[in-house]
């Protein structure tokens, strides 16, 4: 199919060429294991994200609490609403609360995982919308992440609704073009977030005089890593490791786009995306884009 | 060596396929194409125009008003309207953790209804909250996101007073008190020489305000900044007057 499509746009003018490539990484079916896999981790790290609401929900977003709507609502510069805006009362607070608790459930078991994941992405939104000053690096991938779920069929694999369907009588999933369109929005996704941070980083002097990774190292008070002492007694280890955090950004950005180079990036991913994120006091962040990695591990027919 | 490797293709597969979709190739038809590829392309659009006006440099204004008109309206309510401009650290003093305290300001009486994670290092009933206290993971890490977000928009005229006035009278009957003083502390990032002795490290304030409940049955809540003494006016003496 590829050397089809390769044949193709040898023969055909440039634009032509470039449609061809447009429909072939966008449209070409796809295998919607990695997508299944994406919707497992996504969901496990959506759990650990919710549970942290729990124990301040009241305080934060109770009728009683320190960020009442009306405060919230003037904060939003950019408009903007969320189902919790409504809840007038702590309980409708926790009915809100517990139904993106039970849709990030269902999404990780994987039953009536389209319309799961759909909630799921409308009732984080809002949940995000909510109190936006609560929300970090790790809650807003996650928001990419589950957006790109509720467009693919995430449940085919690894899902109760697999094993239903097995039970049923249809033990072949077919690829999907929905599933390549999730898995070509989540590469896109990976390499913009990662080249936004290489920008915002690069404004800094530490990241251009190797000390960032001092910074990132003394900057908690219970640092999860601690390095202070190793990177106190060198000054190479120091920028050793600053630049090759830079260097690793860049490289994942551009290496998703480079096909020879997008599984070994990806899987470097896997490793160095959760060590930056410990290292800077953000481990689920750092998790979220190992996530954004794990479909790019493999040769994905549409964009090989 | 792929973690996931994708089918090989099935012989029977294709005819299956076939008569399934208009395109033998199992692509949408050629309307659907055109609508997601549409849809994808605006996307896109927004994508970059969102990251190139929410860094922190700021933006133009043409784009500000191309993005607001058209893409923010369905962008900020999907939580995508993101400029992932994660810098993790410029060295700076505001990148270091902040915590909020909150006390009553006239010693009024304590009320019962404390976290208990918001108590002071030596475990007793506190005479403030200091939050994220003992707090840990995700959680510690939004309450200082929130204190944060004090400290980052004190020169922010749009929201300068919403947070400390929120989180003072969120906090009145915590305290037993409508009355408090609130303050965003900073834990100093120590230098490279100083590691040894940087837990010794002061706590230094970035904001302070007194938050209180004024006026009778239409009682409102009042937030009175605290100036740093360079910021405020000297008393003029009167001509003349010794």
């Amino acid at each position: 199919m590829n050397n089809h499509l390769a044949l193709q746009a040898t023969q055909l003018p440039r634009s032509a060429g470039i449609g061809a490539s447009w429909m072939q990484f966008w449209f070409t079916p796809a295998d919607s294991r990695p997508l299944a896999m994406v919707r497992v981790l996504s969901a496990s790290v959506a759990l650990l994200l919710w549970w942290s609401y729990l124990a301040d929900l009241q305080a934060w977003l109770g009728p009683e609490g320190v960020l009442p709507t009306e405060m919230v609502v003037q904060w939003r510069l950019n408009g903007g609403f969320s189902l919790f805006d409504f809840a007038r009362s702590a309980v409708a607070v926790w009915v809100l609360f517990g139904i993106t608790g039970a849709c990030f459930l269902l999404l990780l078991c994987g039953l009536c995982t389209s319309l799961v994941a759909l909630l799921a992405a409308i009732f984080w939104a809002s949940l995000m919308l909510a109190a936006p000053m609560l929300a970090g690096p790790a809650d807003d991938c996650l928001a990419v992440l589950l957006w790109c779920l509720a467009i693919g069929p995430a449940g085919h694999y690894f899902s109760i609704d697999r094993w239903l369907s097995l039970r049923g009588g249809q033990p072949i999933v077919m690829p999907s073009w929905r599933a390549t369109i999730a898995l070509g929005l989540l590469q896109v996704h990976a390499s913009v977030i990662s080249g936004a941070m290489l920008l915002a980083q690069l404004k800094g002097d530490v990241w251009w005089d190797g000390s960032a990774a001092w910074w990132l190292a003394v900057r908690s008070e219970s640092p999860l890593m601690d390095v202070r002492g190793a990177l106190a007694q060198s000054d190479y280890l120091m920028n050793a490791l600053t630049h090759s955090i830079t260097l690793f950004e860049i490289l994942f950005a551009i290496g998703l786009w480079i096909t020879p180079l997008r599984p070994i990036v990806a899987k470097a991913g896997l490793l160095a995306w959760p060590l930056i994120g410990i290292l800077a006091g953000e481990p689920l962040w750092g998790l979220t884009m190992a996530i954004f990695a794990v479909p790019s591990c493999s040769s994905r027919s549409a964009s090989a | 060596m792929a973690i996931f490797s994708t089918p090989p293709a099935t012989p029977g597969v294709a005819p299956v396929l076939a008569t399934v979709s208009p395109d033998p190739q199992g692509r949408p038809s050629e309307l659907v194409r055109a609508v997601i590829t549409a849809a994808l392309a605006i996307y896109l659009v927004g994508l970059v125009l969102t990251v190139m006006s929410n860094s922190g440099s700021g933006s133009s204004a043409l784009l500000r008003t191309i993005k607001g008109r058209l893409f923010s309206p369905w962008m900020v309510p999907m939580w995508l309207d993101l400029g992932f401009d994660y810098r993790l650290t410029y060295g700076q003093p505001e990148d270091a953790d902040h915590i909020i305290e909150v006390r009553p300001t006239l010693g009024s009486r304590v009320g019962k209804n404390f976290p208990p994670e918001a108590t002071n290092a030596s475990g007793t009933r506190p005479q403030e909250i200091r939050l994220p206290g003992a707090m840990t993971g995700e959680r510690k890490a939004r309450w200082r996101r929130l204190a944060r977000a004090i400290a980052m928009t004190a020169d922010d005229s749009d929201r300068e007073s919403l947070l400390p006035t929120s989180i003072g009278a969120g906090l009145f009957d915590d305290l037993g008190t409508t009355d408090v003083s609130l303050r965003v502390l900073r834990r100093p990032l120590p230098e490279r020489p100083q590691t040894a002795a940087s837990s010794s490290l002061e706590l230094a304030q970035v904001y302070a305000a007194r938050v209180r409940r004024v006026g009778g049955k239409e009682a409102k809540v009042q937030l009175i900044k605290s100036e740093a003494a360079g910021a405020v006016a000297p008393l003029l003496q009167p001509v003349g007057d010794k």
